[in-house]
């Protein structure tokens, strides 16, 4: 099967051949751009019949070709479940949403009613029946559109990365369910997703996308050995340090990994871990050089309450100094953006003080722009309505009054989108969408750098691009300060890391005492070797242990329980 | 504020009731008061309308309607009894005035004026109630029946405003962090920088709408004719409402073709009540008090409410 879209003469998808059996479980990973929404789109029947464009070979179903199959057929035999879940629903309730594709299939009352209420049920969604759907969190907004497609009813269920708008908490439970769906249920699963911790183990089968084809097509753990082998991403951390020692076996979850280390790596030789907060955090980075000079943010005693009464900061007190790259962690909720907007002089502190760059919030001299400070939201659209790559970059400049002498050439080289500099934005994909917002951002050389989640919703490739930029920005003297979910991007590129909780900070030290002594926001290879080796983070970390450990620095007998 | 005025969930009757047979019993209170002229019967469907409110805990969202509507009736009255000089009684004589003429003020008028000061008021209370216990996607689900399309777009648009709301919040904030100063500048320049607003919204809703048509594709819409899910039980109190309030709209029929429901009040006050007036007014009220009492009854009787 090949499909190009209408007006692009390079096809999306190349020479593809693929067989589903019923009740697999397939993962499909890939970098944006690889095909892979493309390929989900094919299958459930939306290319070419919504899309259009040019499909050459043939889709089946059941036997069925899909071009012969009626739509309602078609729709109630394979459901598909997008990314964004605030542009997925179109009523006001949820019992009417999830009504809504059961009424398109013509069904009468008494069987809609009983779908409803199995469907319902089985996703606990019954005590928000009638709840305004613009009222929900996305969590509970994906959910919904799941539940609107499982009542349809339909043996192919396909995901098109489900989670990449939703918090590790929501995205995990709507994992389970999937998983629930094809364990308990018998659906088929085709799940196309970033979060591969959470899901890689679950599946049957893994399809690796690259270029619009499928290069890897093998139970998971063969498409891990496979990926270590040609340096391909689209493995999760315990999967990976197994896959690149060139383990026998390749355990998929920490669990299995635990016991596989449990032969080679003794508790007792494991060095004692510093609590978090022992050390100066303020010092932690750029040691005597930050405590000297002056805070590029400090806040005494911070509080604020939104309009609704709800109370989002507690006394927040922190220091930040100049050259520091710090990740803001904790659940939704515990006031982490709110924080960030207190530094970007969005909100105004309601007790207690906050001075960025040597400025104070309290006297409002921080109501004129400054461009000393740069500060990215969660969605790149926000940024981006200029006809070119280079006008939202000159606005910027113009908005503060500056000349360019080469700002913009030097951005869009450090961002890499020299290339599309003449392309409209809206025209990019996602993860060039964020860069262009970024680099608005970076023209006018800001010196502290406010990031809102910005790995949100990107695969593995763009998060290293974008941590290797950070990363690079920082060491040209850039002082970032992120709010993340994302514990794995916080462990390799961060150096400090402050925990907050209903509103208060609750840790604060290096990003490896906090996230190294955290249960939940560890990342996947802290909790693979707690207790083992608590200073193990990274994967460099690890591979470099267990060579180090290991005779010829390969486990050669990996997953042999001891 | 606005908050305060719109429709919240309750345990009260008639929030439980099919949305259809609230619409009935408060279009029935509406045309009673459009109907008469009486004093005495603008009054009994006036405090008909307060009793329903408290017994449905709405008063609260009541009142804000009812404070304006206080103020407009003292106005009305003031005004009509500054201009209409129709009336025999004089109850104050004014100066003369060079272009009004003489400010008398008659009783006549000053009744007149507080009768439909009431008839405002419970207009207003209708409008009020109708807001605080029907949720407005129970009235959408209930005519998409007719105007499936009209309702569906009625429907993509009331959840768009509060993710537009929130989205050009955001963008904004972002604006302000790139340098824009939207206070700054001549009035021309500031539309300019809101026309970018704009643009941000727009474009960004265009491809939400591809989006949001794309998984109603995948959900079969359009793929031939459609059935209608039907959210709402017809109970036993539905129907016991849904009749009271026919019936109180066939005798206020009745008592207005036996010209009961009217009153003179020009150039003289007529008699307030004689006796067939009243059993009419008594008999017109049953209605809306057996709803009350059952409203009162749901809060306070659980048995009452199974059993309804």
């Amino acid at each position: 099967m090949t499909y190009c879209y209408p007006d692009s003469p390079n096809p999306a998808v190349k020479n593809l051949n693929l067989i589903l059996e019923e009740g697999e479980f397939v993962l499909t990973v890939g970098s944006s751009g690889s095909g892979k929404s493309s390929l989900a789109r094919v299958m459930a029947g939306l290319i070419p019949d919504f899309y259009g464009g040019d499909l050459t070979g043939r889709v089946f179903y059941e036997g069925e070709d899909l071009r012969d199959t009626r739509r309602r057929l078609l729709c109630s035999g394979i459901g598909i479940v997008f990314q964004d879940p605030e542009k997925q629903l179109v009523m006001t309730s949820v019992e009417a949403e999830i009504a809504f594709g059961l009424e398109n299939l013509g069904l009468p009352q008494p069987e809609m009613l009983r779908r409803l209420a199995e469907v319902m049920s089985f996703l606990g969604l019954s005590s928000l029946k009638q709840e305004f759907t613009a009222n929900l969190s996305g969590g509970q907004k994906q959910k919904v559109a799941l539940a609107a497609v499982l009542a349809m009813q339909p043996r192919l269920l396909i995901l098109d990365e489900p989670t990449s708008q939703l918090d590790p908490m929501a995205a995990e439970e709507l994992l389970n369910l999937v998983e629930r769906l094809n364990k308990e249920l018998g659906y088929t699963v085709l799940l196309i997703e970033q979060r591969l911790e959470r899901c890689f183990h679950l599946a049957d089968r893994l399809l690796l996308m690259e270029g619009g084809q499928i290069i890897c097509d093998a139970p998971a753990a063969e498409a891990a050995r496979w990926q270590a082998a040609h340096d391909r991403p689209f493995i999760p951390p315990v999967a990976r340090l197994f896959a690149l020692l060139r383990s026998q076996t390749i355990p998929l979850t920490v669990k299995d990994g635990r016991r596989a280390l449990r032969g080679w790596l003794s508790t007792a030789t494991r060095p004692p871990a510093p609590p978090a907060g022992e050390e100066m955090p303020q010092c932690r980075q750029g040691g005597e050089r930050t405590c000297r000079q002056p805070a590029m943010l400090e806040a005494r005693d911070l509080w604020f309450v939104y309009p609704n009464g709800r109370e989002a900061l507690k006394g927040i007190s922190c220091r930040i100094g100049p050259g520091e790259f710090v990740v803001i962690l904790g659940e939704n909720a515990a006031g982490k953006t709110t924080f960030l907007k207190q530094a970007a002089g969005l909100l105004k502190p309601g007790r207690g003080s906050i001075s960025v760059l040597g400025r104070q919030a309290r006297t409002g001299n921080r109501s004129e722009p400054d461009r000393r400070l740069g500060y990215l939201s969660q969605n790149p659209n926000d940024y981006l309505f200029q006809e070119t790559v280079e006008a939202e970059l000159r606005f910027t400049l113009h908005n503060f009054g500056l000349d360019d002498q080469g700002a913009i050439e030097n951005i869009l080289l450090k961002t890499g989108l020299s290339c599309v500099r003449g392309a409209n934005p809206r025209d990019l994909s996602g993860g060039e969408r964020q860069r262009v917002a970024l680099a608005s951002v970076l023209v006018a050389g800001p010196e502290l750098l406010l990031l809102d989640e910005p790995t949100r919703g990107l695969d593995y490739l763009l998060k290293a691009g974008l941590g290797a930029l950070l990363q690079a920005l920082n060491r040209q003297g850039l002082t970032i300060m992120m709010v993340t979910h994302d514990v794995e991007f916080a462990a390799e590129y961060a150096g400090r890391a402050l925990m907050m909780f209903d509103g208060r900070i609750v840790s604060d030290g290096s990003a490896r005492q906090v996230l190294g002594n955290s249960l939940f926001y560890a990342p996947q290879l802290a909790r693979l070797f707690k207790g083992f080796r608590d200073d193990v983070l990274t994967m460099t970390e690890a591979v470099e242990t267990m060579k180090n450990v290991l005779p010829g620095g390969e486990l050669v007998h990996a997953g042999k329980p001891e | 504020m606005l908050e305060s005025l719109c429709y919240e969930e309750k345990d009260a009757l008639l929030h439980n009731t099919h949305p259809l047979v609230t619409l009935l019993f408060l279009a029935a209170l509406c045309f009673q008061a459009l109907l008469f002229t009486h004093p005495l019967y603008l009054l009994g469907v006036f405090s008909a309308g307060i009793l329903t409110a408290v017994v449905s805990d709405a008063y609260g969202k009541c009142r804000p309607y009812l404070k304006l509507g206080l103020w407009v009736a003292g106005l009305l009255i003031a005004i009509n009894a500054l201009f209409v000089h129709a009336g025999q009684t004089v109850i104050w004589q004014g100066p003369d005035l060079p272009v009004l003429g003489r400010l008398d003020l008659h009783l006549e008028a000053v009744c007149y004026g507080a009768a439909m000061g009431v008839r405002l008021l419970i207009l207003l209370l209708v409008f009020a109630l109708y807001n605080a216990v029907v949720h407005p996607d129970k009235i959408m689900s209930l005519f998409s029946r007719l105007a499936f399309k009209s309702a569906l777009i009625l429907s993509l648009s009331t959840r768009m405003v509060p993710a537009i709301a929130r989205e050009l919040a955001n963008v904004v904030e972002v604006q302000q962090m790139r340098g824009v100063r939207f206070g700054a500048g001549g009035l021309g320049e500031r539309l300019r920088k809101y026309s970018w607003l704009l643009e941000v919204i727009l474009t960004s809703s265009l491809e939400g709408a591809l989006q949001v048509a794309e998984s109603m594709q995948a959900r079969a819409f359009g793929s031939g004719p459609r059935t209608h899910y039907q959210r709402f039980l017809l109970r036993r109190r539905d129907c016991i409402i849904g009749l009271l309030s026919l019936l109180a709209l066939i005798l206020a029929l009745c008592v207005k073709a036996r010209g009961y429901g009217d009153y003179t009040y020009y150039p003289q006050l007529g008699p307030l009540g004689s006796a067939p007036a009243l059993i009419w007014l008594g008999l017109l009220m049953l209605s809306p008090l057996a709803v009350i009492l059952m409203g009162w009854g749901w809060r306070r009787c659980l048995s009452w409410r199974s059993g309804m």
